[in-house]
């Protein structure tokens, strides 16, 4: 594979790559910089984003090309602006309806998801049969233990006295290999992000760089 | 101050040097460690496999840049098997922060290594806001969702789009995610629709999707760069035509090894230390 010299793309980001690294060595101005660009970038990115990939073609687009059959699509325009009107404080009250609308709809979405989605199927999901073979069995019991030791542990309107305590251990313990298990993934996931920056400095900048310069 | 003292308080940037130092060795000078493949990436993979030649596959690119490193292998590897399949790939990004260039990127990298064209092996819809809302809508009418896709041709000009007009259109949909939005693909797409949902995501969320699997809400996992390598692996294993092209997940399994050695090191280390600074203390 031929290597070139690496772009100013490649520059701008390693730069910013070692920048941000170099917090592990202490706070400084570089990091900053970089911290301040990322979030100023983030923010214009995501306005371009929702014009031209959700504005342009679901809004704009169809009520200036067919008015007559979108028209309804003011609607909810007429509610997208008003929600800026909390900038002018006079106004600012108007702003709640379009909150409201919002706030109604996604109530209403979630709490059909929640229930449908999830409380229902993963309480289903803990019923588990004991008439199984032993391997299987084990498992079986294993979950259910877990799920009823750790509703125990958080159920705080009596005491955690007499035979709850000891459930209420057992369901700590469940928790505790939860938790260790979850940071496990947790550390593989940020080794994750480090072996990114690295292979990115390594194979799109420092190895063309030195290719280039020292002929390799 | 002894020298158990001493060690027991190590200056942590010295400890940022052994990682940094693990991490860079094997990405210079690759391992290449073997790979098991765990049933719920194994679950992803057969459920692709049974699919036919002209099925499609919906797949949502819901992550940024900054989760690439876990969540690029697993997009390479699966639109790779989607295209060996002959399966009709659908891509679209939930996610605001990234999530449609990630999909651009993806689908270009399939294109450049094994020709897949634009509009005749896969298509990308774009981005979209508001999530929850999208995936309801698209229940319904896709197209309604998506007018056009991310080039902004118009959904019903699209000949591949032909007959696809909503979820029941799709043998599954797989979303490759980071935050909140693939638990969204299961409680609210599979939940309410119906279609198969299998999940791509970080290994920093994937604790809690396998209780979804275990409830038998989702047809498999595939949990961060260990997943991806095993995706990696199964396309390999299966179609040589694979081989030669690039197995990243596969190289950073290299790397995590080393590091997680380290870790364990510097956990055992410290743990020893202060059982002999103990000893010594208590003695006084």
């Amino acid at each position: 594979m031929e290597l070139q010299l690496p772009g100013f793309g490649q520059w701008i980001a390693a730069f910013f790559t070692l920048f941000v690294f170099s917090f592990l060595y202490k706070d400084n101005i570089l990091y900053r910089f970089a911290e301040s660009v990322f979030a100023g970038v983030s923010f214009g990115y995501y306005i371009g984003l929702a014009y031209i990939n959700t504005l342009e073609p679901n809004l704009f687009s169809p009520l200036f090309g067919d008015f007559s059959s979108n028209w309804s699509l003011l609607i909810p325009f007429a509610f997208g602006v008003l929600l800026y009107l909390r900038y002018v404080p006079k106004l600012a009250w108007i702003s709640q309806w379009s909150l409201a609308v919002y706030i109604g709809y996604y109530i209403g979405v979630n709490l059909l998801q929640r229930l449908h989605g999830e409380i229902l199927p993963q309480t289903k999901g803990t019923m588990l049969p004991l008439n199984v073979e032993f391997g299987q069995l084990i498992g079986n019991l294993v979950v259910i233990v877990g799920v009823i030791t750790v509703l125990i542990y958080f159920f705080f309107s009596s005491p955690h006295r007499g035979p709850l305590k000891p459930a209420a251990r057992t369901g700590i313990y469940f928790l505790m290999i939860s938790f260790g298990a979850s940071f496990g993934y947790t550390v593989m996931g940020r080794i994750s992000l480090l072996i990114g920056r690295l292979t990115f400095l390594v194979d799109e900048w420092a190895r063309p760089l030195v290719a280039t310069v020292f002929g390799g | 101050m002894s020298w158990a003292d001493r060690l027991l308080f190590v200056d942590r940037r010295i400890i940022f040097l052994f990682v940094f130092v693990g991490a860079l060795v094997p990405i210079i000078a690759p391992i290449g460690l073997g790979v098991t493949v765990s049933p719920p990436v194994q679950q992803v993979f057969d459920r692709i496999e049974e699919m036919q030649p002209g099925d499609a596959v919906m797949i949502a690119f819901d992550y940024g840049p900054s989760d690439g490193p876990e969540l690029d292998p697993m997009a390479n590897s699966i639109l790779r098997h989607c295209h060996f399949r002959g399966v009709k790939v659908v891509g679209l990004s939930l996610f605001p922060l990234g999530g449609v260039d990630m999909a651009i990127a993806r689908m270009r990298q399939l294109a450049d290594e094994l020709g897949a064209a634009d509009g005749v092996g896969w298509v990308n819809l774009g981005y979209k806001d508001g999530a929850q809302a999208p995936m309801k809508a698209m229940g319904e009418n896709i197209a309604s969702v998506f007018p056009t896709d991310a080039n902004g041709v118009p959904y019903e000009e699209i000949a591949m789009l032909e007959g696809l007009r909503n979820y029941n259109n799709f043998e599954m949909a797989i979303s490759l995610a980071t935050s909140i939005l693939g638990e969204w693909w299961i409680n609210l797409v599979n939940a309410q629709f119906g279609i198969d949902v299998a999940i791509g995501t970080t290994a920093v969320s994937a604790p809690k999707y396998y209780a979804y699997m275990e409830a038998k809400q989702t047809l498999g996992v595939i949990g961060g760069m260990k997943g991806a390598s095993e995706y990696e692996e199964l396309v390999e294993r299966h179609y040589p035509q694979a081989k030669g092209l690039s197995r990243t997940a596969t190289m950073g399994m290299d790397v995590q090894s080393i590091v997680h050695l380290v870790i364990i090191f510097f956990i055992l280390f410290g743990n020893l230390m202060f059982i002999v600074t103990r000893g010594k203390k208590e003695a006084k």
